[in-house]
């Protein structure tokens, strides 16, 4: 190999696979466990056929190659402030993203099983979500206790019989999906305001300009028209005569996706808005423009419910807008996601998915859930308390990776404090097995190794269809061994191939 | 647009041509530390501080204790504008506060001028000053307008004649006016005639990047009243009283084209009568910071107005006034 590998002329990955395995060449290091299903080898340390031309790449790499690639795909990150922000004690601080330069990829047949068991569970929760908001059966019915949903602080008694339009209350979904060797299982629903769809675009731009050759040769499927959909999802929830003017809503440049809301708008060409840009006028929403106010249609907000509107949610809110909820309601405009959506993804809730998939499509979930104890319940309560070492017990509520607590991970005392709390308040948690995740092939410390990985694939709703892009937000468990792949807590990402043929082109026999 | 969005534009201007501004100024001050007599760099250090508004340094009782004086403090004085953080003049703050009006306009600013953008910015906050300073002192404050004439270049470049462009110029100019006429009305003051040190008006000249083409127009025999006239009333000079007002005139007239007919916006009148009083009552061959008429106090107090003005007028104006008819 030689240094115009990664030169402008082309980055020499793509050529001709070649015989390699794990724990040879550039994965020397590179330990298979049958514990773990393995994104790049079989358990024999053979490598899967979807990955043969990107392990033949990397394993014709040298590691100081492999370190120029990492690095450049990192200084991009660094350079174009690709960022998070964390909440500190003190302050807030901003982070660049850590990004891995190996993609995971995954094949058509793998991508169609998890697209299809995407689409009836969005499906299934806006028919839920409608139905709690309006009629009820499935409350009345006992496929969910009502209880559990009408005492859920998620739950906004101002949704009851509001009209949505279309009946879409969830536009745009995360779904967070992870691997086993039983397979894929969805892990948690975001049904609010899910992040982390900027991520996954900026890691696929990265990547690509980094293997350009084995990008092309391998037949990825683009996600680059994410934006155009989202724009053409929000915009089918309305009617309109002329373009309909679209705003972002960001808490602000102080909020930990402020990167994300700013990359949409703009991609959108929308315009990103704070609360104290807009102004409700006769049950209208203006924006405050140079030339003064113009009429807002559609708003993809990403701000709680909690501070969307003073007047009728969190009085104390500076976020949100004054009458923005009245305008909803009278129809003058589209929220999105609706509010009160945040009652479906609540963690207690999520046990009780497979049982809305049956009861509103009549059908067999697609996507497995994973095991889930209810502290709600005296049984998974006794059960959780009697494991807490083996679990990982989660808030109903929580998210990031906060307030969780991961068994195996975890001191005694920790336990033993995390008890009280569970005893204290049952209702607030649920605990779910630890899972094996399984890990994919990732350049840390100078050589490949396997770590953990989830995926966040983005869907969204629209008035006549579903969109999903091919690809998701890979995230990262960076730290070995670890098990959270949150960016708060240590996670990163990677991009996510997914191939158009069920094999990949042109791969010669190993 | 949004008028957040135009506010932001209008201050991320502001800041980077403050940064320029401050930058140029310790070039010049670093650049002379050399061979000019410590009294005269001294009232330098005096110039920089009045300029942006801080209060002086005590001056030095004589020469010997300026030499000292000096010696010892050159480094920290510079360092007060580049990289101390509690100066809201120092150019690491002003770099910071465009980088946050930056963050928030992602949407609006082409992917390269904002990847521009901050790379200077990273270059600026992971500097080692002391470093620098011992490589050259005046380098640091040339690579910082290295930097923001590539930004400069790339956003002449990227970006559109849109709003988001012209609230964005508008800033950098309403900021060069004000810095500009405080620059003429400190060494008026301070390069007067008399005992003591003066202040040479070449350097003004050369600080206002105007001193070749006034060699080439006029002489290379720099005359007080000459210079500042030059200064004044000169279309050609980027940093002229007259460059800037007239940019300010015509970036109104695009942001308000309404108002570029009639009725005329109150930020364009404005600029429209700052234009007037830049050419006809300062337009002279002597224009007196000491006359009966305070002209470059009026000036500022008017380009000061005109800041006001455009914020009440697009950014700040009240809700009953925006509702469409």
């Amino acid at each position: 190999m030689t240094a115009s590998r990664f030169g402008s002329s082309g980055d020499g990955f793509g050529d001709a696979p070649r015989a390699c395995s794990a724990g040879s060449g550039a994965f020397a290091d590179y330990e298979v466990q049958e514990r773990f299903y393995d994104e790049l080898f079989r358990p024999d340390g053979t490598v899967r056929e979807a990955c043969r031309q990107l392990v033949a790449s990397l394993s014709a790499a040298t590691p100081e190659e492999l370190s120029t690639l990492q690095e450049g795909v990192a200084r991009r990150f660094i350079h174009e402030g690709i960022t998070f922000t964390v909440l500190g004690a003190t302050k807030m601080s901003e982070h660049i993203i850590p990004i891995d330069c190996v993609p995971r990829v995954l094949t058509a047949a793998e991508w169609d099983h998890i697209d299809r068991g995407l689409r009836q569970r969005l499906t299934a929760m806006n028919l839920f979500l409608r139905d709690i908001y309006n009629e009820g059966r499935s409350l009345r019915d006992g496929i969910v206790p009502a209880d559990l949903v009408l005492g859920c602080p998620q739950y906004r008694v101002e949704m009851r019989g509001v009209k949505v339009p279309h009946d879409v209350y969830v536009a745009v979904c995360g779904t967070d999906i992870v691997r086993t060797n039983e397979g894929f299982a969805v892990l948690e629903d975001n049904l609010r305001v899910p992040s982390g769809v900027s991520y996954m675009l900026a890691c696929r731009a990265a990547i690509k300009q980094a293997f350009p050759r084995l990008y092309r040769a391998q037949g990825v499927q683009e996600i680059a028209q994410y934006p155009e959909s989202l724009y053409a999802t929000l915009t089918s929830l309305g009617s309109w005569s002329g373009d309909p003017r679209v705003a972002v809503l960001t808490p602000g440049h102080y909020n930990s996706a402020y990167y994300e809301h700013a990359f949409l708008a703009g991609e959108m060409g929308a315009e990103l808005v704070e609360g104290r840009d807009l102004v409700v006028h006769d049950a209208v929403v203006y924006v405050r423009t140079v030339s003064g106010l113009k009429r807002i249609d559609v708003i993809y907000r990403r701000v709680d419910d909690d501070f969307l509107d003073p007047v009728v949610f969190r009085e104390d809110s500076l976020l949100g807008v004054p009458g923005l909820f009245n305008a909803y309601r009278t129809g003058n405009v589209v929220i999105a996601n609706a509010p009160g959506t945040g009652v479906a993804d609540d963690k207690a809730l999520y046990s009780y998915v497979p049982r809305i998939i049956r009861y509103f499509l009549d059908e067999d979930p697609i996507l497995a859930n994973v095991e889930t104890h209810l502290c709600r319940e005296s049984d998974g309560l006794a059960y959780t308390l009697a494991n807490l070492e083996n679990l990982v017990v989660k808030e109903v509520g929580g998210s990031g990776g906060y307030g969780m607590m991961v068994g195996p991970h975890s001191t005694a005392s920790e336990r033993e404090a995390y008890a009280d709390r569970l005893r204290a308040d049952p209702t607030n948690f649920i605990s779910q097995p630890v899972l094996d995740l399984s890990r994919a092939g990732c350049f840390v410390d100078g050589r490949l190794e396997p770590r953990h990985v989830d995926v966040r694939p983005f869907v969204l709703r629209g008035r006549d269809d579903i969109r999903i892009a091919p690809g998701g937000l890979c995230r990262v468990a960076l730290r070995k061994g670890g098990l959270v792949v949150n960016s708060s807590q240590g996670g990163g990402c990677k991009d996510l191939w997914i191939l158009r043929d069920q094999h990949p082109r042109d791969a010669p026999e190993m | 647009m949004l008028a957040r969005a135009a506010a932001d534009f209008y201050w991320m201007g502001r800041y980077l041509e403050r940064t320029e501004q401050t930058a140029r100024l310790l070039e010049y001050q670093l650049e002379r530390l050399v061979d000019t007599p410590a009294e005269e760099v001294a009232l330098g250090w005096r110039v920089l501080y009045k300029t942006f508004g801080h209060p002086a340094p005590p001056l030095p009782n004589d020469a010997d204790e300026a030499e000292v004086f000096l010696i010892a403090d050159a480094y920290t004085l510079a360092g007060t504008f580049v990289e101390d953080d509690t100066n809201s003049n120092s150019m690491i703050s002003c770099w910071s506060l465009a980088r946050e009006n930056a963050k928030q306009l992602r949407p609006w600013l082409p992917v390269r001028v904002w990847t521009c953008f901050n790379q200077g910015f990273m270059w600026i906050r992971d500097c080692d000053f002391s470093r620098a300073w011992a490589e050259g002192p005046a380098a640091l404050a040339l690579e910082a307008i290295d930097w923001l004439r590539l930004l400069a270049g790339v956003v002449d470049a990227m970006m559109a004649r849109d709003d988001a462009w012209r609230f964005l110029e508008l800033g950098r100019f309403v900021e060069r006016l004000q810095h500009q006429t405080v620059l003429l009305d400190t060494w008026a003051r301070l390069g007067q005639p008399g005992e003591g040190p003066r202040l040479s008006w070449s350097d003004l000249l050369r600080v206002s990047r105007a001193y070749e083409l006034y060699r080439r127009r006029r002489s290379i025999l720099v005359r007080r009243e000459s210079a500042l006239a030059f200064l004044v009333r000169n279309p050609e000079v980027p940093r002229s009283l007259r460059f800037a007002v007239h940019r300010i005139e015509r970036l109104l007239s695009g942001i308000d084209p309404k108002g570029a007919r009639y009725p005329l916006a109150a930020p364009h009148r404005l600029a429209i009568r700052l234009a007037a009083t830049v050419e006809m009552e300062l337009g002279g061959d002597d224009p007196d910071p000491e006359g009966e008429d305070g002209s470059f106090s009026d000036l500022l107090r008017d380009a000061r107005k005109l800041h006001d003005l455009v914020m009440a007028s697009y950014v700040n104006y009240p809700v009953e006034r925006g509702l469409p008819a």
